[in-house]
């Protein structure tokens, strides 16, 4: 077999070929071309082409299933995905509710502070599904400008803070732009609360991880609350092992309380009460989300809430669809410098205006 | 500002105007949102929701450098339906529309909560400082349980106020032996508080700790509350005791 010619050789024919017939599909002229497009950016290459094979097992040949790659662990990960997606809110503090037998029953107050969904994530184009949800609203003058096009695109005003939610699969997808209110929760459910705890500065090891800390007397001195051996000496490498526990920064980290139950939503005051402590101060944005290790809502309750998302937000894939398509008409006038004539002509005249200009 | 009488005022003070004017163009520069409404809803079926733009202004000449579209979906209040602690509320709110945060929910829900504990309002003016007729430091005062047992009775040593957890505390004696206790005053456990006996001077603490030394040690209120017990028997068969307007829930003492 003769050596394939380098594709730089190959594009100069490429480029007359389909400069003199346009009418030829891409398809015609790459079955000319023999060097793999996709694993070979530059240069060229002699390997025949897909020689690395790409998907082992075929199940349509009756093989097994692949156990590894982004399929098999995404499928790993189902069972401990909620099925829908969470909220963000802010944790407004502690109070407490009056059993009916007499008990007190410690609860955190959470409020959900125009909380809108902005994005979904998909398998097909992120390889994952989640949805991306804001919370609160944000002045534009805090926000750059990259950002600002994000939002512009999506139709929703700058938001404060955004976080994602992996969800199942598709069906765990919301429109974007919709509010997500508290009785998205049922009452009774469970929900996993995240949120970053205090921050406790510099910490010695007996307020970090527990340690004992020494003696007070028997002649010590100046070593009362000091970690004492980081280690066992010669013999054992003399070094200090990695993730040995040590004084440093405590706090201000990631916390996931589990399994605390929904004791009541309320939408007039927005809020969602959970049994129980949530990590972090008042102010602290923490993220509400079904429950892993509980059983889900009832699928009626579920089916309940996306209709009342449909109610309350019934434009919404209309409005996402015109946001964006105002989005590219603003950014090609942004590109050509003309966005100040758009603004002085306003939206209706504009809109025709600007694709005018863009065209010309 | 009165715009007026500028012609009419000495030349000096046409810096003063030049100056403001000049600010106000920088202003106008500086805004978040162009100056003009731009968009009509009224006019366009477009389904895109109000607008304005945030412009960035260039920095070396007076000209806009870019902007972008800020989103501005119309607020409401939600409604103030029935929340209830077993169902969920599911109220719609008028389409596309966001719902506007509460302002401060914490003491909203406390208020709420009273309310539902609390119908009468009887404990909550048991204890408020607007009442005169409030039970003070100092006091001796009887817990009734609602799951039967001995009355509780002592003398009031303090009042903690924190909303729907404000409780008391009270120091008598079991069996000879001082004793401590405190109350949720909005507990359903505590079925009645009832004031035995008032303070003859007003204290001058808000918490009476001193009463835990032997010197000022109250001791025994028994005797304090069989005389009253006895007093309000006798009364109870023809007109209402004085004591009486203070208790609440007088079904569940029995």
């Amino acid at each position: 077999m003769a050596p394939r010619l380098p594709a730089r050789c190959w594009r100069q024919i490429q480029l007359r070929t389909s400069s003199q017939s346009p009418s030829t599909s891409t398809r015609i002229v790459r079955a000319f071309s023999s060097t793999p497009l996709q694993s070979v950016k530059y240069g060229w290459s002699t390997l025949p082409k897909q020689d690395k094979p790409r998907r082992f097992n075929q199940t349509s040949l009756g093989l097994p299933a692949p156990t590894t790659g982004p399929a098999a662990a995404l499928a790993r990960r189902a069972r401990t995905t909620p099925l829908r997606t969470g909220v963000l809110a802010i944790k407004k503090g502690m109070t407490a509710f009056m059993g009916k037998s007499g008990t007190r029953i410690p609860c955190t107050v959470l409020q959900l502070d125009e909380v809108q969904t902005v994005a979904n994530k998909t398998r097909r184009k992120n390889g994952y599904w989640a949805v991306q949800v804001g919370l609160g609203t944000r002045n534009p003058v805090a926000v750059g400008a990259p950002m600002l096009g994000y939002f512009e695109a999506k139709g929703v005003s700058p938001k404060q803070h955004l976080a994602e939610f992996a969800v199942r699969g598709e069906e765990g997808l919301l429109p974007v732009g919709v509010q997500l209110m508290p009785d998205w929760f049922h009452v009774g459910q469970w929900v996993d609360v995240r949120s970053n705890s205090r921050g406790q500065g510099f910490a010695g090891g007996m307020k970090r991880h527990g340690f004992k800390g020494q003696e007070a007397s028997h002649g010590n001195s100046l070593n009362h609350r000091t970690i004492g051996s980081a280690g066992p000496s010669q013999g054992s490498g003399s070094r200090v092992l990695p993730g040995k526990k040590m004084p440093g920064r405590m706090g201000n980290e990631r916390v996931t309380v589990q399994n605390l139950p929904v004791l009541m939503v309320d939408n007039e005051l927005g809020i969602v009460v959970v049994k129980g402590a949530v990590a972090g101060p008042k102010g602290a944005v923490v993220k509400i989300q079904d429950a892993v290790k509980k059983p889900p809502p009832p699928v009626e309750f579920i089916e309940q809430t996306r209709k009342l998302l449909d109610e309350r937000f019934p434009h919404a894939e209309e409005q996402l669809e015109a946001a964006r398509k105002r989005h590219l008409e603003l950014k090609e006038a942004r590109r050509a410098k003309r966005i100040e004539e758009i603004m002085a002509v306003g939206v209706v005249e504009g809109q025709a205006q600007g694709q005018a200009e863009v065209v010309a | 500002m009165n715009v007026a009488p500028i012609s009419r005022r000495p030349l000096a003070s046409l810096k003063g105007t030049v100056r403001k004017v000049r600010q106000q163009r920088l202003l106008a520069r500086s805004m978040a949102t162009a100056s003009e409404p731009t968009s009509t809803p009224t006019n366009s079926p477009s389904p895109l929701p109000d607008h304005n733009f945030f412009t960035f202004p260039d920095r070396k000449t007076s000209r806009i450098r870019t902007a972008f579209a800020v989103y501005s979906l119309p607020r409401a209040l939600p409604s103030a339906s029935k929340t209830t602690l077993i169902k969920t509320d599911t109220s719609p709110l008028p389409p596309q529309t966001l719902a506007a945060p509460h302002p401060d929910p914490l003491p909203a829900l406390c208020r709420k909560q009273i309310s539902l504990l609390d119908p009468t309002g009887a404990r909550t003016a048991l204890f408020a400082r607007t009442n005169r007729d409030a039970a003070r430091v100092g006091d001796v005062l009887m817990v009734t349980h609602r799951r039967g047992g001995e009355p509780f009775a002592g003398v009031l040593v303090s009042i903690r106020r924190a909303g729907i957890d404000t409780a008391i505390l009270l120091r008598g004696r079991l069996t000879k032996v001082p004793v401590e206790m405190w109350f949720k005053v909005y507990n359903r456990n505590v079925a009645g508080i009832e004031i035995v006996k008032r303070a003859k001077k007003r204290a001058r603490r808000a918490r009476l700790t001193y009463l835990r030394q032997p010197k000022h040690d109250v001791g025994d209120v028994q005797n304090v509350v069989f005389a009253w017990k006895k007093s309000r028997n006798v009364l109870s068969t023809k007109t209402r005791a004085p004591g009486e307007k203070q208790r609440f829930e007088p079904k569940a003492r029995k």
